[in-house]
């Protein structure tokens, strides 16, 4: 009995150290070379490139990955024994994460051994963005005004759209359809350098280049919002609908007081998702002659390679990308989350 | 004890319904009598609910008329939400707005249809609830009811718009069984309060205790109907007996 504890007490502990080796092995390779960079120094260039092939980095590297060889064999060896159930999660992790930290430490070798001179010059010269942020904040901006406008009228568009296509009438659905399968038909930079000549040549409108691009997202977009709204009148049970004419209701108070409320609860996560596309796709008013303080994150950057002829620009650019979208699909999870426990009414 | 037919308040005259080739309804003839309690009973497939969802034109009926006090609704010029708002109807599962809570399930049609104001529209929303003893339940949502809570906020959504007739189909077929009874007694109360009721139902006990008159259909057509004694008591065809068997 006494000797069952004790082999118990030593999986426990080897479980443990499986899995503090795993995080150590992964927290090594990460934070490593970020830290011997910061010591170098991010700017100049040169200094990244000393911090990559100093020996630090390579000792670094191996180690993480070594520990990450011991999670492995230690933890996939031993898991099938562990006695409980947290124990056997331990190790795995571990296990787990040794691997990722070999994987990425590979990668990291096989990168430093490569033309890092070239890469880091190109791509992660920090100096050669002096002086830009301002103008990538404005294009961070003029993303987000893009595609929020785009959006709103295109969730506005796609529910009338929406309650078209699901008539019962032929007549009422086939002017949705169509419209609804050309806007998903035709490419959206057709739509915004055709819709820019059309309104300016062709009609002889003045109107912002910037201006017919948030039209061109709103209309598009309305399309694309449509069919998420038709699926999700589509999915309400018909019993909503038919309790609500049995009370005397009329087909549209029916869908306005009784579906409509059921489906905004339903399609929130998908059109928050048709934001997120949305807000990469406006890079598509490339097809647009913009003035300077109206380009959005993508075209700001494309500029400022072509007068520097540096691509660090586009390293920013994703990460510009990153910090308006991540906050963004954390909040969808949120909601769907909020909605998912279903005692929420969206319109209270 | 038929009522005369100018006394009916309902009356079916040899509806047929048909869902493509399947001919579900073969000639219905059937009155209500105001304050009459009528249970149908029949196999599942006989076609008892679509029999009821004919009354408030839920199912509109390929052939024949439905008159509702006297006139014909089922005339392309009737104004079917008006008739609506006299004749409820409880459905087998409950269909609540999820979004609205049980009083604002109630409060929605007095609002919107009858067009209420808000104050009229809440007391009488309360007032039903408490008919159906569910008053301190007022602000929950259907997701936080058990069943035979859910379909009591719907019996009384139903009685709030004061019909002329209240349709039942099936109402406690999507019940655990422990929870029938609760709504069972609703329904007998609402009987006892004189309220015409139209009842598919599978609870035989119910339809004997409860019922003034019994119809049973098979195949699209009423077989037999009369008193619950009667039927229950002496059934005077084969089919009734047969199906009677089956269930008791």
């Amino acid at each position: 009995m006494a000797e069952r504890e004790t082999s118990e007490r030593r999986l426990h502990l080897l479980a443990l150290g499986v899995f503090v080796v795993g995080v150590a092995s992964i927290a090594g390779i990460l934070a490593g070379p970020p830290a011997i960079i910061t010591y170098y120094g991010w700017t100049p260039y040169e200094g990244m490139v000393t911090a990559l092939q100093s020996d630090t980095a390579a000792v670094t590297a191996i180690a993480s990955m070594s520990a990450g060889m011991a999670a492995i064999a230690l933890g996939f060896g031993s898991y099938r024994r562990m006695p409980t159930k947290r124990s056997r999660e331990r190790a795995i992790a571990g296990a787990v994460l040794g691997s990722q930290a070999v994987l990425l430490g590979a990668a990291f070798l096989s990168f430093r051994s490569g033309r890092v001179e070239r890469i880091t010059f190109h791509f992660l010269n920090i100096e050669k963005l002096d002086g830009s942020g301002g103008a990538f904040l404005r294009g961070a901006k003029n993303t987000l005004l893009l595609a929020l406008g785009g959006e709103v009228g295109g969730v506005v568009l796609g529910l009338v759209l929406a309650i078209l296509a699901v008539s019962k009438r032929r007549t009422v659905r086939a002017p949705a359809r169509v419209y609804i399968n050309f806007f998903r038909g035709t490419p959206l930079i057709w739509q915004i350098s055709t819709g820019y000549f059309a309104l300016t040549l062709g009609l002889g409108i003045r109107v912002s280049a910037f201006a017919v691009a948030l039209l061109v997202f709103a209309l598009n977009t309305g399309a694309y919002a449509s069919e998420v709204f038709r699926a999700g009148i589509q999915s309400i049970e018909r019993g909503q609908m038919e309790a609500a004419r049995s009370l005397g209701m009329s087909y549209g108070q029916a869908m306005r007081y009784a579906i409509v409320p059921q489906v905004f609860r339903r399609v929130i996560p998908p059109l928050m998702n048709e934001f997120v596309i949305l807000i990469k796709d406006t890079s598509l008013i490339i097809a647009l002659g913009l003035q300077e303080s109206q380009l959005d994150i993508y075209n700001f950057a494309r500029r400022g390679y072509a007068d520097s002829f540096n691509a660090t620009y586009f390293t920013a650019a994703a990460l510009a990308y990153l910090a308006v979208t991540l906050p963004l699909i954390w909040l969808v999870n949120r909601v769907e989350r909020r909605l998912r426990s279903g005692l929420v009414g969206v319109t209270g | 004890m038929t009522a005369g037919e100018r006394a009916a308040l309902i009356r079916l005259a040899g509806v047929h319904k048909r869902f493509g080739e399947n001919h579900v309804l073969r000639g219905i003839d059937l009155s209500v009598a105001p304050g009459e309690v009528v249970v149908v009973i029949g196999a599942s497939g006989s076609g008892k609910s679509t029999l009821l969802r004919c009354i408030n034109l839920l199912e509109e009926p390929s052939e024949g008329g439905v008159f509702f006090d006297g006139h014909d609704i089922t005339d392309i010029r009737t104004d079917v939400n008006q008739v609506r708002t006299h004749i409820g109807i409880v459905f087998q599962a409950y269909n609540l707005f999820p979004h609205k809570t049980a009083i604002g399930n109630i409060m929605l049609a007095l609002r919107k249809v009858l067009k209420l104001d808000v104050e009229e529209a809440r007391d009488r929303a309360i007032q039903e609830l408490r008919h159906v003893g569910l008053e301190q339940k007022a602000d929950a949502y259907p997701g936080q009811l058990s069943g035979g809570q859910q379909q009591r906020v719907a019996i009384a959504r139903a009685l709030a718009m004061r019909p002329m007739l209240i349709l039942f189909d099936e109402v406690t077929s999507a019940l655990d069984p422990e929870l029938v009874q609760e709504v069972l007694d609703v329904m007998k109360r609402l009987a006892s309060e004189g309220m015409t009721m139209v009842v598919v139902t599978h609870e035989m006990r119910f339809a004997r205790d409860v019922a003034d008159r019994v119809v049973f259909i098979d195949e699209g057509a009423i077989v037999e109907e009369g008193s619950p004694e009667a039927i229950f008591g002496d059934p005077k065809h084969e089919r009734t007996r047969k199906f009677l068997s089956r269930v008791l």
